[in-house]
Protein backbone atom coordinates (compact mmCIF):
# COMPACT_ATOMS: atom_id res chain seq x y z
CA UNK A 1 0.00 0.00 0.00
CA UNK A 2 1.63 3.46 -1.23
CA UNK A 3 1.38 5.94 0.87
CA UNK A 4 -0.09 6.71 4.45
CA UNK A 5 -1.10 3.25 6.38
CA UNK A 6 -4.06 3.01 8.56
CA UNK A 7 -3.97 -0.28 8.46
CA UNK A 8 -3.96 -0.17 12.34
CA UNK A 9 -6.05 2.70 13.06
CA UNK A 10 -9.80 0.23 13.81
CA UNK A 11 -7.02 -1.82 15.92
CA UNK A 12 -5.93 1.20 18.03
CA UNK A 13 -9.21 3.29 18.12
CA UNK A 14 -10.35 -0.21 19.67
CA UNK A 15 -7.58 -0.34 21.83
CA UNK A 16 -8.02 3.60 22.51
CA UNK A 17 -11.62 3.02 23.67
CA UNK A 18 -10.52 0.18 26.29
CA UNK A 19 -7.86 2.64 27.92
CA UNK A 20 -4.41 1.95 25.88
CA UNK A 21 -3.01 5.23 25.46
CA UNK A 22 -2.11 6.84 22.08
CA UNK A 23 1.32 6.83 21.39
CA UNK A 24 2.37 10.49 21.21
CA UNK A 25 4.24 12.40 18.38
CA UNK A 26 7.25 14.55 19.16
CA UNK A 27 6.28 18.25 18.88
CA UNK A 28 7.99 21.25 18.54
CA UNK A 29 6.21 23.85 20.81
CA UNK A 30 8.12 26.35 19.23
CA UNK A 31 8.68 30.13 18.75
CA UNK A 32 9.11 30.77 15.05
CA UNK A 33 8.95 34.61 13.62
CA UNK A 34 9.66 36.14 10.35
CA UNK A 35 10.38 39.92 9.65
CA UNK A 36 10.52 41.60 6.01
CA UNK A 37 12.79 44.41 6.36
CA UNK A 38 14.35 46.90 3.15
CA UNK A 39 16.59 44.53 0.98
CA UNK A 40 15.44 40.94 2.35
CA UNK A 41 14.04 39.29 5.39
CA UNK A 42 15.02 37.55 8.35
CA UNK A 43 13.28 34.36 10.04
CA UNK A 44 13.89 33.24 13.65
CA UNK A 45 13.45 29.71 15.45
CA UNK A 46 13.95 28.52 18.81
CA UNK A 47 15.66 25.31 19.43
CA UNK A 48 13.82 23.26 22.20
CA UNK A 49 11.97 20.39 20.93
CA UNK A 50 9.21 19.00 23.13
CA UNK A 51 7.13 15.38 23.78
CA UNK A 52 4.47 16.03 26.37
CA UNK A 53 6.11 18.03 29.50
CA UNK A 54 9.64 15.93 28.30
CA UNK A 55 12.26 18.18 26.45
CA UNK A 56 13.08 15.38 23.22
CA UNK A 57 15.75 17.81 22.03
CA UNK A 58 17.36 21.24 23.38
CA UNK A 59 19.11 22.17 20.23
CA UNK A 60 17.10 20.78 17.27
CA UNK A 61 17.12 22.62 14.44
CA UNK A 62 13.65 24.63 13.16
CA UNK A 63 14.72 26.03 10.25
CA UNK A 64 14.40 24.04 7.35
CA UNK A 65 15.87 24.79 3.32
CA UNK A 66 13.47 24.89 0.40
CA UNK A 67 15.54 26.61 -1.70
CA UNK A 68 19.11 28.74 -1.62
CA UNK A 69 16.62 31.58 -1.43
CA UNK A 70 14.05 30.36 -0.21
CA UNK A 71 13.48 29.04 3.62
CA UNK A 72 10.99 27.64 6.00
CA UNK A 73 10.73 27.85 9.74
CA UNK A 74 7.95 24.92 11.28
CA UNK A 75 6.23 24.30 14.21
CA UNK A 76 3.63 21.74 15.27
CA UNK A 77 4.64 18.06 14.80
CA UNK A 78 8.28 17.85 14.26
CA UNK A 79 8.72 14.97 11.67
CA UNK A 80 5.83 16.52 9.42
CA UNK A 81 7.46 19.75 9.17
CA UNK A 82 10.48 17.78 8.29
CA UNK A 83 9.43 15.60 5.75
CA UNK A 84 6.87 17.86 4.16
CA UNK A 85 9.35 20.76 3.59
CA UNK A 86 11.90 17.89 2.02
CA UNK A 87 8.93 16.74 0.01
CA UNK A 88 7.94 20.47 -1.48
CA UNK A 89 11.60 21.38 -1.50
CA UNK A 90 12.45 18.65 -3.97
CA UNK A 91 9.35 19.25 -5.64
CA UNK A 92 10.26 22.69 -6.43
CA UNK A 93 13.30 21.67 -7.53
CA UNK A 94 11.55 19.40 -10.60
CA UNK A 95 9.48 22.46 -10.98
CA UNK A 96 11.84 24.88 -11.61
CA UNK A 97 13.87 22.45 -14.26
CA UNK A 98 10.74 21.93 -15.71
CA UNK A 99 9.75 25.25 -16.27
CA UNK A 100 13.65 26.88 -16.41
CA UNK A 101 13.43 29.70 -14.01
CA UNK A 102 14.16 30.41 -10.29
CA UNK A 103 11.32 29.10 -7.82
CA UNK A 104 8.98 31.69 -6.67
CA UNK A 105 7.86 31.87 -3.16
CA UNK A 106 4.38 31.92 -3.84
CA UNK A 107 4.60 28.96 -5.54
CA UNK A 108 6.56 26.96 -2.45
CA UNK A 109 3.25 28.48 -0.40
CA UNK A 110 0.41 27.39 -3.16
CA UNK A 111 2.14 23.90 -3.32
CA UNK A 112 2.57 23.37 0.75
CA UNK A 113 -1.44 24.93 1.20
CA UNK A 114 -2.50 22.69 -1.56
CA UNK A 115 -0.67 19.96 0.14
CA UNK A 116 -1.70 20.66 3.44
CA UNK A 117 -5.44 20.79 3.01
CA UNK A 118 -5.49 17.15 1.09
CA UNK A 119 -4.17 16.02 4.36
CA UNK A 120 -7.18 17.76 6.36
CA UNK A 121 -4.75 19.11 8.95
CA UNK A 122 -3.71 15.52 10.07
CA UNK A 123 0.01 16.56 8.81
CA UNK A 124 0.38 19.11 11.57
CA UNK A 125 2.98 21.33 10.04
CA UNK A 126 2.67 24.70 10.58
CA UNK A 127 4.92 27.12 8.77
CA UNK A 128 6.93 30.36 7.81
CA UNK A 129 7.94 30.37 4.49
CA UNK A 130 10.38 33.49 3.79
CA UNK A 131 12.09 34.45 0.85
CA UNK A 132 13.85 36.56 -2.17
CA UNK A 133 12.46 36.07 -5.58
CA UNK A 134 12.96 37.69 -8.84
CA UNK A 135 9.32 39.26 -8.00
CA UNK A 136 10.86 40.48 -4.38
CA UNK A 137 10.56 40.05 -1.31
CA UNK A 138 8.31 37.70 0.49
CA UNK A 139 6.77 36.17 4.02
CA UNK A 140 3.97 33.84 4.35
CA UNK A 141 2.38 31.69 7.29
CA UNK A 142 1.06 28.08 6.70
CA UNK A 143 -1.37 26.40 8.65
CA UNK A 144 -1.52 22.97 9.00
CA UNK A 145 -5.46 22.80 7.88
CA UNK A 146 -3.84 25.10 4.12
CA UNK A 147 -5.01 28.73 5.20
CA UNK A 148 -2.15 31.09 4.39
CA UNK A 149 -1.32 34.92 5.66
CA UNK A 150 0.60 37.69 4.09
CA UNK A 151 2.19 40.29 6.42
CA UNK A 152 5.67 41.85 7.16
CA UNK A 153 5.75 40.33 10.73
CA UNK A 154 4.55 37.02 11.75
CA UNK A 155 4.75 34.74 14.16
CA UNK A 156 4.17 30.91 15.33
CA UNK A 157 3.66 28.32 17.42
CA UNK A 158 3.13 28.14 21.26
CA UNK A 159 5.48 31.29 21.96
CA UNK A 160 3.70 32.86 19.01
CA UNK A 161 1.60 35.55 21.72
CA UNK A 162 5.23 36.32 23.53
CA UNK A 163 6.47 37.02 20.08
CA UNK A 164 3.94 39.09 18.98
CA UNK A 165 3.86 41.17 21.78
CA UNK A 166 7.20 42.07 20.93
CA UNK A 167 6.80 42.70 17.52
CA UNK A 168 3.91 44.83 17.64
CA UNK A 169 5.57 47.30 20.09
CA UNK A 170 8.83 47.42 18.54
CA UNK A 171 8.46 46.90 14.66
CA UNK A 172 8.70 49.87 12.24
CA UNK A 173 7.75 49.72 8.91
CA UNK A 174 11.48 50.76 7.64
CA UNK A 175 14.17 48.36 8.97
CA UNK A 176 17.58 48.02 8.34
CA UNK A 177 19.06 45.02 8.65
CA UNK A 178 20.67 44.48 11.65
CA UNK A 179 17.79 45.98 13.80
CA UNK A 180 15.46 43.27 11.93
CA UNK A 181 17.92 40.46 13.61
CA UNK A 182 17.92 41.93 16.66
CA UNK A 183 14.00 42.40 16.26
CA UNK A 184 13.37 38.99 15.51
CA UNK A 185 16.34 37.81 18.02
CA UNK A 186 14.27 39.43 20.69
CA UNK A 187 11.17 38.02 19.96
CA UNK A 188 12.17 34.66 19.67
CA UNK A 189 14.00 35.42 23.45
CA UNK A 190 10.84 36.03 24.61
CA UNK A 191 9.11 33.05 23.67
CA UNK A 192 12.08 31.54 25.12
CA UNK A 193 11.38 32.72 28.56
CA UNK A 194 7.69 33.12 28.34
CA UNK A 195 6.64 29.79 27.17
CA UNK A 196 6.79 26.58 28.61
CA UNK A 197 7.30 24.70 25.05
CA UNK A 198 9.93 27.21 23.41
CA UNK A 199 13.83 27.17 24.98
CA UNK A 200 17.18 27.10 24.55
CA UNK A 201 18.85 29.08 21.59
CA UNK A 202 18.32 31.18 19.07
CA UNK A 203 18.61 30.59 15.11
CA UNK A 204 18.58 32.99 12.66
CA UNK A 205 18.35 33.08 8.94
CA UNK A 206 18.90 36.23 7.15
CA UNK A 207 17.92 36.08 3.30
CA UNK A 208 18.74 38.44 0.50
CA UNK A 209 18.83 38.95 -3.04
CA UNK A 210 22.47 37.85 -3.07
CA UNK A 211 22.55 34.90 -0.36
CA UNK A 212 20.96 33.01 2.68
CA UNK A 213 23.38 33.45 5.95
CA UNK A 214 22.07 30.73 8.55
CA UNK A 215 23.45 31.58 12.03
CA UNK A 216 22.85 28.15 14.06
CA UNK A 217 22.85 29.15 17.49
CA UNK A 218 22.75 32.94 17.12
CA UNK A 219 22.68 34.09 20.81
CA UNK A 220 22.79 31.18 23.65
CA UNK A 221 21.02 32.71 26.90
CA UNK A 222 20.85 28.83 28.50
CA UNK A 223 24.43 27.69 28.57
CA UNK A 224 25.45 25.08 30.76
CA UNK A 225 27.46 26.55 33.52
CA UNK A 226 29.93 24.39 35.69
CA UNK A 227 28.59 22.55 38.74
CA UNK A 228 29.57 24.63 41.91
CA UNK A 229 30.54 21.23 43.00
CA UNK A 230 32.43 18.47 41.76
CA UNK A 231 30.98 14.79 41.98
CA UNK A 232 33.93 12.95 40.79
CA UNK A 233 35.58 10.92 43.86
CA UNK A 234 38.96 10.42 44.41
CA UNK A 235 41.15 6.86 43.56
CA UNK A 236 40.99 4.89 46.68
CA UNK A 237 37.46 6.16 48.25
CA UNK A 238 36.30 2.41 48.07
CA UNK A 239 37.88 -0.11 50.01
CA UNK A 240 39.68 -2.92 48.09
CA UNK A 241 38.00 -6.06 49.44
CA UNK A 242 39.47 -9.36 47.82
CA UNK A 243 42.13 -8.96 44.85
CA UNK A 244 43.30 -11.59 42.44
CA UNK A 245 45.90 -11.06 39.62
CA UNK A 246 45.43 -12.61 36.36
CA UNK A 247 48.09 -13.17 33.83
CA UNK A 248 46.85 -13.79 30.59
CA UNK A 249 48.97 -16.39 28.71
CA UNK A 250 50.46 -14.44 26.00
CA UNK A 251 51.31 -11.93 28.65
CA UNK A 252 53.70 -14.39 30.45
CA UNK A 253 56.81 -13.45 29.01
CA UNK A 254 56.48 -10.18 31.00
CA UNK A 255 56.45 -11.95 34.51
CA UNK A 256 59.31 -15.01 33.65
CA UNK A 257 61.91 -15.65 31.16
CA UNK A 258 60.89 -18.98 28.90
CA UNK A 259 63.22 -20.42 26.48
CA UNK A 260 62.40 -23.20 24.33
CA UNK A 261 64.63 -26.34 24.68
CA UNK A 262 66.42 -28.25 22.09
CA UNK A 263 65.55 -32.01 21.13
CA UNK A 264 69.26 -32.95 22.54
CA UNK A 265 68.58 -31.23 25.99
CA UNK A 266 65.39 -32.40 26.76
CA UNK A 267 66.83 -36.56 26.26
CA UNK A 268 63.13 -37.28 24.93
CA UNK A 269 64.41 -38.23 21.64
CA UNK A 270 62.92 -41.78 20.87
CA UNK A 271 65.91 -44.47 20.54
CA UNK A 272 65.67 -45.99 17.12
CA UNK A 273 67.89 -49.09 15.24
CA UNK A 274 70.29 -48.22 12.92
CA UNK B 1 -21.63 14.68 -14.40
CA UNK B 2 -20.26 16.61 -11.35
CA UNK B 3 -17.84 19.11 -11.14
CA UNK B 4 -16.66 18.13 -7.63
CA UNK B 5 -13.40 19.58 -6.65
CA UNK B 6 -12.46 17.52 -3.79
CA UNK B 7 -14.14 14.09 -2.27
CA UNK B 8 -17.28 14.17 -0.37
CA UNK B 9 -16.60 14.09 3.06
CA UNK B 10 -18.68 10.90 4.22
CA UNK B 11 -19.67 8.76 1.43
CA UNK B 12 -21.47 6.02 3.28
CA UNK B 13 -24.78 6.85 4.77
CA UNK B 14 -25.80 3.82 6.02
CA UNK B 15 -24.37 0.85 8.37
CA UNK B 16 -25.83 -2.20 9.14
CA UNK B 17 -24.69 -5.01 11.51
CA UNK B 18 -26.17 -7.62 9.59
CA UNK B 19 -23.23 -10.33 8.37
CA UNK B 20 -22.66 -9.76 4.74
CA UNK B 21 -23.92 -12.15 2.75
CA UNK B 22 -20.07 -13.22 1.24
CA UNK B 23 -18.65 -14.52 4.57
CA UNK B 24 -21.49 -16.74 6.02
CA UNK B 25 -20.98 -20.77 6.34
CA UNK B 26 -23.25 -22.63 4.21
CA UNK B 27 -24.54 -24.67 6.73
CA UNK B 28 -25.93 -22.13 8.89
CA UNK B 29 -26.50 -18.96 6.56
CA UNK B 30 -27.43 -16.41 9.01
CA UNK B 31 -24.43 -16.75 11.68
CA UNK B 32 -20.85 -14.80 10.67
CA UNK B 33 -17.89 -16.72 9.78
CA UNK B 34 -14.40 -15.70 11.00
CA UNK B 35 -12.44 -18.41 8.99
CA UNK B 36 -14.22 -17.07 6.25
CA UNK B 37 -14.45 -13.24 6.69
CA UNK B 38 -11.10 -12.76 8.53
CA UNK B 39 -9.89 -10.69 11.01
CA UNK B 40 -10.79 -7.49 9.51
CA UNK B 41 -10.14 -5.50 6.25
CA UNK B 42 -7.42 -7.05 4.23
CA UNK B 43 -5.57 -4.13 2.54
CA UNK B 44 -3.82 -6.83 0.37
CA UNK B 45 -7.01 -8.23 -0.90
CA UNK B 46 -9.15 -4.49 -0.56
CA UNK B 47 -9.57 -3.13 -3.91
CA UNK B 48 -7.33 0.72 -3.70
CA UNK B 49 -10.38 2.76 -4.24
CA UNK B 50 -12.12 1.44 -0.39
CA UNK B 51 -11.20 2.39 2.82
CA UNK B 52 -9.82 -0.53 5.15
CA UNK B 53 -10.60 1.87 8.08
CA UNK B 54 -12.74 4.35 9.81
CA UNK B 55 -10.37 7.32 9.32
CA UNK B 56 -11.67 10.07 8.00
CA UNK B 57 -8.56 10.95 5.97
CA UNK B 58 -8.29 7.71 4.25
CA UNK B 59 -11.26 7.86 2.32
CA UNK B 60 -10.67 11.20 1.16
CA UNK B 61 -7.01 10.29 -0.04
CA UNK B 62 -8.47 6.79 -1.98
CA UNK B 63 -10.67 9.17 -3.54
CA UNK B 64 -8.91 11.80 -4.00
CA UNK B 65 -7.19 11.28 -7.76
CA UNK B 66 -10.09 9.96 -8.92
CA UNK B 67 -12.19 13.05 -8.19
CA UNK B 68 -9.72 15.07 -9.37
CA UNK B 69 -8.91 12.94 -12.54
CA UNK B 70 -13.10 13.14 -13.21
CA UNK B 71 -13.25 17.00 -12.66
CA UNK B 72 -10.46 17.39 -15.56
CA UNK B 73 -12.23 14.94 -17.83
CA UNK B 74 -15.54 16.55 -17.10
CA UNK B 75 -14.04 20.12 -17.98
CA UNK B 76 -12.41 18.87 -20.94
CA UNK B 77 -15.42 17.37 -22.40
CA UNK B 78 -17.55 20.71 -21.51
CA UNK B 79 -14.94 22.75 -23.71
CA UNK B 80 -13.63 20.58 -26.34
CA UNK B 81 -16.53 17.82 -26.19
CA UNK B 82 -16.51 14.07 -25.44
CA UNK B 83 -13.80 13.09 -28.17
CA UNK B 84 -10.79 15.27 -25.99
CA UNK B 85 -11.75 12.97 -22.56
CA UNK B 86 -12.21 9.70 -24.88
CA UNK B 87 -8.83 10.48 -26.44
CA UNK B 88 -6.65 11.20 -23.59
CA UNK B 89 -8.58 7.64 -21.57
CA UNK B 90 -7.68 5.61 -25.03
CA UNK B 91 -3.87 6.82 -24.72
CA UNK B 92 -3.60 6.30 -20.90
CA UNK B 93 -5.17 2.64 -21.69
CA UNK B 94 -2.53 1.97 -24.73
CA UNK B 95 0.13 3.48 -22.31
CA UNK B 96 -0.68 1.27 -19.22
CA UNK B 97 -1.37 -1.78 -21.24
CA UNK B 98 2.00 -1.55 -23.39
CA UNK B 99 4.47 -0.81 -21.22
CA UNK B 100 5.89 -3.58 -18.60
CA UNK B 101 8.46 -2.63 -16.20
CA UNK B 102 10.68 -4.48 -14.02
CA UNK B 103 9.47 -5.73 -10.60
CA UNK B 104 13.11 -4.63 -9.62
CA UNK B 105 12.29 -0.81 -10.92
CA UNK B 106 9.12 -1.05 -8.65
CA UNK B 107 6.90 -3.00 -11.25
CA UNK B 108 3.40 -1.94 -9.92
CA UNK B 109 4.12 2.22 -9.84
CA UNK B 110 3.00 4.09 -12.72
CA UNK B 111 5.56 4.54 -15.79
CA UNK B 112 7.22 7.51 -16.76
CA UNK B 113 5.16 7.80 -20.23
CA UNK B 114 1.52 7.20 -17.50
CA UNK B 115 2.84 9.84 -15.63
CA UNK B 116 3.26 12.13 -18.55
CA UNK B 117 0.22 11.87 -19.69
CA UNK B 118 -1.57 12.26 -16.13
CA UNK B 119 0.83 15.37 -15.52
CA UNK B 120 2.16 13.75 -12.52
CA UNK B 121 5.97 13.80 -14.10
CA UNK B 122 6.70 16.89 -12.16
CA UNK B 123 5.62 15.98 -9.03
CA UNK B 124 6.85 13.99 -5.91
CA UNK B 125 4.18 12.78 -3.20
CA UNK B 126 4.26 10.72 -0.02
CA UNK B 127 3.51 7.62 -2.74
CA UNK B 128 6.35 8.44 -4.60
CA UNK B 129 8.65 7.85 -1.34
CA UNK B 130 6.39 5.84 0.62
CA UNK B 131 5.54 3.35 -2.27
CA UNK B 132 4.51 0.09 0.05
CA UNK B 133 7.27 -1.74 -1.51
CA UNK B 134 9.56 -1.65 0.44
CA UNK B 135 9.49 -4.99 2.70
CA UNK B 136 8.42 -7.04 -0.75
CA UNK B 137 10.64 -10.03 -1.96
CA UNK B 138 13.37 -9.33 -4.49
CA UNK B 139 13.07 -10.71 -7.25
CA UNK B 140 15.64 -9.94 -10.17
CA UNK B 141 15.30 -8.57 -13.70
CA UNK B 142 16.72 -12.17 -15.39
CA UNK B 143 14.75 -14.44 -12.77
CA UNK B 144 11.73 -12.43 -13.64
CA UNK B 145 12.25 -12.58 -17.06
CA UNK B 146 13.08 -16.37 -17.49
CA UNK B 147 9.23 -16.85 -15.44
CA UNK B 148 7.63 -14.71 -17.93
CA UNK B 149 9.03 -16.64 -20.91
CA UNK B 150 8.37 -20.06 -19.45
CA UNK B 151 12.26 -21.01 -19.69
Amino acid sequence: MPGFDFSNYNRNAALHARGVPLPKATSTGTTIVGCIYEGGVVIAADTRATSGPIVADKNCEKLHFISPNIWCAGAGTAADTEFTTALISSQLELHSLSTGRKPRVVTVMTMLKQHLFRYQGHIGAYLVVAGVDPTGTHLFTVHAHGSTDKLPYVTMGSGSLAAMSVFETQWKSKLTQDEAVKLCADAIEAGIWNDLGSGSNVDVAIITPEKTILKRNYIKPNERTQKLKSYVFPKGTTAVLNEKITIRKQDIGNFVSISDLTEAETGDKMEVDT
Amino acid sequence: MSLRIVPESNPSSSFTHQPSRAHVAPSAPGLHDTLRAGLGANPLTTPATQAISAHPLEARLKQWEATREQLKMETLRRTYGIAEPVRRGMELKITREGTWKPLALGGSTPSIHEEILTGRDGIIEWEDVFTGEENGAHISVHEEIERKVKM
